[in-house]
């Protein structure tokens, strides 16, 4: 079962949906054009860098992290194996090595991937950082008690399935038997099948170091032993406050993709998103040095920033691979008919459903199911153009032909969350639409679990709603692959196949892709399997979100990778 | 709060009997209090507007759920393109952000749900009030005691908590204005209607006039309504003028958090809801729904006043009028008063 890899933006949703609040940190913006404010914009190394943000950084654990948290202030003291190429967009979508000294080296049929340790690297007390205590780190992430990380490594690794830990096998001798550590520099990974994309899985804080003598079970979040630039030498209230000390120990030579410009992070969240926008507009005191990793703006407060021009030059823009989309039950009536889909297809006016969303600034029209972005292979196609404003006579039209030559009505389910996302606005911009075309839409509207479970579970699952659905990294197979192959519908459990799609032929395609492991090779076959599987209107996609996230007077060199589309902390300055 | 209302009730009114003569003498003491008329007006027009909102809308050539994409400024967040939020000859007040859905539609059609729900959870409270007021009064030592607890028990009941929990458990299908005026009218206010009642009923069973009718042979349910209603009339109009407003603003507070009418149908709280992030970037689209609001509650409140004043012999005599008598009765009134303590004494005792 897998979790759906994001996490609520805007408004702190995050925390109540079914996704782990500690993948909160993988939503985000990004920036393409913002290079710091005036003045001198050279970055120097000193100041206290603040943080402002709306969730705790709960889960301090690099076990029960869900995402790497790309940006964010996981990054600072955990190292993996691999990690996010730290640049401005679409090439900070790319994987880089982080501890290894490549993204991996695969077998032949992409099974079994080896990776070597850089030399010199050091804990923040100065012991060496081994092969072994990333091995047991993963190990760690398989005990329940540790629970929240994504599921693929036990997917994946050979044994993965049944192992349940290092706390329960302590009398045995050798944990998992997939993860070989012939030496100190050296760890090899044997994988229940082939998965070109173990480079990008490899960027998780499951791949993070943990000293096994220093390891406290469920108390370890408190203390995490780092491997980056900085240590943790303050967290109160779980996670609430945090600050952030350089690690002295740790080396820009054996790192090539944290800056650690500021001598200090200081952490503070639990606070609310209007008053976090409202400090950094503001940005007095230590607020001027300060950025969130989690708040984004909303239509009024962009509305109200992009009025000021000061303002309007501290905004960075990001981009996250994320689509908002109608999802269709084809085993309800009149779902079922793939006529009456494609008529909703071409009724929907995608201008109105962006301005629902925020607008222009803060959402892309989508045509495709997978993002636009080229990491994910995206391959445009419009098989049923509704141009800006819908094609309500081509709608009616198919209407027609599918026997609703009347007219129809149907219920739409939404949840009542104040997301921008599948929220009433943007069911009532789909209802004023699709009036045009001759189709009355009743609103169901749902508690936000209760609508997270309702869509989730194929008893209770709704003919016509709102859906969307992030990756957990930048590529077409965490995209694809929950929401299409046939054979991850779940039917006693969370199910993400939403459309019920069993497809022989896009299976194997799938695996077929999974063997590759060029992914630039990958992601063209990814992009044509998209729009091969969009041909049959299970989904309408709607918009992408775009990401705008303010940042205080003083803050430089603003990097905003297409990754998560996360400000980087590890690439401010205050200075 | 409602407590607050029934202690606050003036002792005089239980023996105000508004006959043919009583309603005349009435409108004559409501129409010499100046801001009572002022408000009477204004409650007279929100009511019109709200009849009439398909009408004003069609002579502005507009309706309350239509989108209008291109009079917002998509690349600033969906904000209404010209001063004053969009105002304009097609859009009087402006339209919304992000939709550009006609604001003075929206506020029209908003006051249809915010005065209907409010008015028909008003009628429900009145009828469970006095029904089981009457019935509690008139009724034996068991009938009595239960219908008194059950008050209780909705008297002490947290009216939102409850109100949400009800909203969200029955089926979106069902229709959600008559559900929000059923769960207003059920859950709050008549309680304490019901046990005012009660005390009335109690202080009126004893007087000469109904033990008469008693005494002849009439039933009970013929007694309550030829000797009893009239007599319960006064307080009970009074009180319902204090229910009004009270319902607007917990129907606009159920809308606000998410629970009262559905989309599109637009409701004063509601259009509160989305508005407030807006109170910087759009500040109109805040002042609308909430000037609307702050009016109506304003104008039912003034009148229940008025309506309240004109009831109550005493205050009636405060004002000088109504009563004919003038400073001279001041003794009079208080002799009545301890009177009628006397004889709630007795009621209380029976």
């Amino acid at each position: 079962m897998r979790q759906p890899s994001v996490i609520a933006r805007r408004v702190a949703a995050a925390s109540v949906s079914l996704v782990v609040a500690a993948g909160a940190a993988a939503c985000g913006p990004e920036d393409n054009d913002a290079n710091g404010a005036g003045g001198d914009s050279t970055p120097h190394k000193g100041g206290t860098l603040t943080v402002l943000n709306a969730n705790p950084q709960q889960d301090f654990d690099p076990a029960r992290l869900y995402t790497s948290g790309g940006g964010n202030v996981p990054s600072l003291v955990f190292r993996t194996l691999t990690t996010r190429n730290r640049e401005n967009g679409e090439a900070g979508a790319k994987v880089v090595p982080d501890l290894a000294t490549d993204t991996g080296r695969p077998n032949k049929d992409a099974t079994v991937w080896t990776y070597t340790l850089k030399e010199g690297l050091k804990y923040e007390d100065g012991t060496p950082i081994t092969s072994a205590d990333i091995k047991y780190g993963i190990e760690r992430s398989f005990a329940p008690e540790l629970s929240g990380g994504a599921p693929y490594l036990r997917d994946w690794l050979v044994g993965g399935a049944d192992y349940e830990g290092p706390y329960k096998d302590r009398g045995d001798k050798g944990g998992l038997d997939s993860i070989e550590t012939p030496d100190a520099r050296t760890i090899v990974f044997h994988l229940a099948k082939p998965e070109g994309e173990f480079p990008y899985l490899a960027t998780q804080t499951q791949f993070a170091p943990v000293p096994k003598d220093k390891d406290t079970g469920t108390k370890y979040e408190e203390h995490p032993i780092s491997s980056g630039p900085y240590k943790v030498v303050r967290n109160e209230n779980d996670g609430e406050r945090l600050v952030l000390e350089r690690n002295t120990y740790w080396s820009a030579s054996t790192d090539a993709e944290r800056k650690a410009y500021p001598d200090k992070i200081d952490v503070r969240s639990g606070l609310d998103s209007s008053v976090i926008n409202q400090r950094l507009s503001a940005s007095q005191g230590a607020d001027a040095a300060a950025v969130t990793t989690d708040t984004n703006l909303g239509p009024a407060e962009l509305a109200k920033v992009t009025g000021d021009k000061e303002l309007a030059s501290r905004v960075g823009t990001g981009h996250f691979g994320y689509t908002n989309y109608i999802a269709f039950n084809p085993t309800i009536k009149p779902f079922d008919n793939v006529k009456v889909r494609q008529a909703i297809a071409y009724a929907i006016d995608r201008s109105s459903v962006i301005n629902a969303a925020g607008g222009s600034a803060l959402a892309e029209p989508a045509t495709t199911f997978l993002p636009n972005q080229k990491s994910f292979g995206h391959t445009p196609y419009d098989h049923f153009p509704a141009g800006e404003s819908g094609n309500a006579a081509k709608a009616r039209e198919l209407l027609k032909e599918a026997g609703h030559a009347n007219g129809l009505t149907v219920t739409l389910t939404h949840s009542n969350a104040k997301d921008f996302e599948t929220s009433p606005e943007i069911a009532t911009a789909i209802q004023d639409a699709l009036k045009k075309a001759g189709i009355t839409v009743r609103l169901q509207g749902l508690e936000e679990n209760d609508y997270s479970d309702k869509i989730h579970n194929v008893k209770t699952e709704p003919g016509f709603f709102l859906a969307h659905w992030g990756a957990d990294w930048p590529s077409g197979g965490p995209f694809l692959v929950p929401i299409f192959d046939g054979r991850q519908i779940v039917k006693d459990g969370a199910n993400f196949n939403t459309g019920l799609l069993d497809d022989k032929s896009v299976n194997a395609e799938i695996d077929a892709i999974n063997k590759l492991t060029d992914l630039d090779a990958a992601a063209k076959r990814w992009g044509a399997l998209d729009k091969k599987i969009g041909e049959q209107a299970l989904t309408v996609p709607l918009f992408h979100p775009v990401y705008k996230r303010l940042y205080g007077k003083d803050v430089k060199n603003v990097v905003i990778s297409d990754w998560t589309g996360v400000l980087d902390i590890s690439q401010v300055a205050v200075k | 709060m409602s407590e607050a209302l029934l202690t606050s009730q003036p002792p005089g009114t239980d023996t105000a009997v508004p006959g043919a003569s009583g309603a005349r003498q009435f409108w004559r003491r409501l129409r010499t209090q100046r801001a009572a008329l002022v408000a009477a007006a204004v409650v007279a027009l929100l009511v019109l507007v709200a009849l009439a909102a398909p009408l004003l809308t069609a002579i502005e050539g507009q309706d309350p759920t239509t989108y209008h994409p291109s009079l917002v400024d998509s690349a600033r967040g969906g904000v209404p393109i010209g001063s004053f939020g969009g105002v304009s000859a097609e859009h009087w007040l402006g339209v919304e952000p992000q939709t550009g859905r006609d604001l003075f539609a929206r506020l029209v059609y908003g006051a249809r749900v915010s005065l209907g729900v409010a008015l028909a959870a008003t009628v429900v409270q009145l009828l469970l009030g006095v029904v089981i007021g009457v019935a509690a009064g008139l009724g034996n030592r068991w009938v009595d005691l239960l219908l008194t607890r059950i008050a209780d028990i909705f008297v002490a009941m947290p009216l939102m908590v409850v109100a949400l929990a009800l909203l969200a458990v029955v089926p979106t299908s069902f229709p959600r204005p008559v559900l929000v005026a059923l769960v207003v009218g059920l859950v709050s206010g008549w309680a304490t209607l019901a046990k005012m009642v009660r005390a009335q009923t109690l202080t009126l069973k004893e007087l000469d006039y109904v033990a008469a009718a008693r005494l002849s042979g009439w039933s009970t349910v013929r007694i309550a309504r030829r000797e009893l209603l009239p007599g319960l009339a006064a307080p009970v109009i009074t009180f319902a003028a204090i229910l009004v407003p009270s319902n607007i603003t917990v129907e606009a507070a159920l809308s606000f958090l998410g629970v009262g009418v559905k989309p599109p149908t637009p409701s004063w709280g509601q259009m509160l809801t989305s508005a407030d992030v807006w109170y910087q970037a759009a500040p109109q689209y805040l002042l609308l729904p909430a000037g609307a609001l702050f009016v109506t509650v304003l104008a039912f409140t003034v009148l229940g006043d008025g309506v309240r004043t004109a009831l109550d012999p005493r205050a009636a005599s405060r004002l000088r009028i109504g009563t004919g008598r003038g400073r001279e009765a001041k003794p009079e009134t208080k002799g009545e008063t301890s009177r009628k303590a006397r004889r709630e004494t007795k009621g209380v005792a029976s």
